[in-house]
């Protein structure tokens, strides 16, 4: 099984789509939604995104690869589905 | 209190803004609606109708970049895609915005 985590908006449709879409395929994932989350949380994310280059969201890491936007033949082709 | 009366007023002001950059807000009724939706709960929390797609820093410089129409800020990224990140706004040409990827900037070509 592939580890998956997210980092979400929850105001951000495209975030609400990939959780979907993980979901309709049975893929347990983590997420944090940034803008729910405390400012050590915050601060924490912004940190990791900035070493990637991003700050762009949904964000999703799996298996280690981060995939940015919402790009749902990226991730089911990542998780082998 | 309805959002309706704030999320028609942002219509009209920000068709106004995007229209003379080549961009409409798009044609899928439903995400315009949600998006402007959020906009308004945005605008309500923080004061500024931030991007629903985009991440306060905290940083008013860098905030500054993700109010909408945050176009102007990003426009060869988002002439690209033919879309802002968050997908109000498309190319005025663009009938079918669900054919639009949402791709990052190293992924269309620019840094």
């Amino acid at each position: 099984m592939k580890t998956v985590t997210m980092y979400a908006l929850s105001t951000c449709p495209w975030c609400r789509k990939i959780k979907d879409l993980l979901t309709e395929h049975g893929v347990p994932f983590d997420f944090i939604d940034y803008d729910l989350a405390d400012e050590a949380t915050q601060k924490r994310i912004m940190e990791e995104l900035d070493r990637e280059g991003t700050s762009l969201f949904p964000f999703v890491r799996i298996d280690g690869i981060p995939v940015t936007g919402y790009q749902p033949d990226r991730i089911l082709e990542l998780l082998g589905l | 209190m309805s959002t309706e009366p704030r999320k028609e007023a942002l219509r009209f002001f920000f068709a106004r803004i995007v229209g003379p950059l080549g961009y409409k807000f798009t044609p899928d009724a439903e995400m315009m609606d949600f998006l402007l939706e959020q906009e308004v709960i945005l605008e309500g929390k923080h004061g500024i109708p931030f991007c629903p797609c985009q991440p306060l820093r905290h940083d008013p410089a860098r905030d500054m970049q993700i109010v909408c129409p945050c176009i102007p800020f990003h426009r060869k990224h988002f002439d690209a895609l033919k879309r802002c990140w968050c997908g109000l706004y498309v190319h005025k040409d663009v009938t079918d915005p669900n054919a639009l990827p949402q791709l990052p900037p190293w992924e269309v070509g620019l840094d």
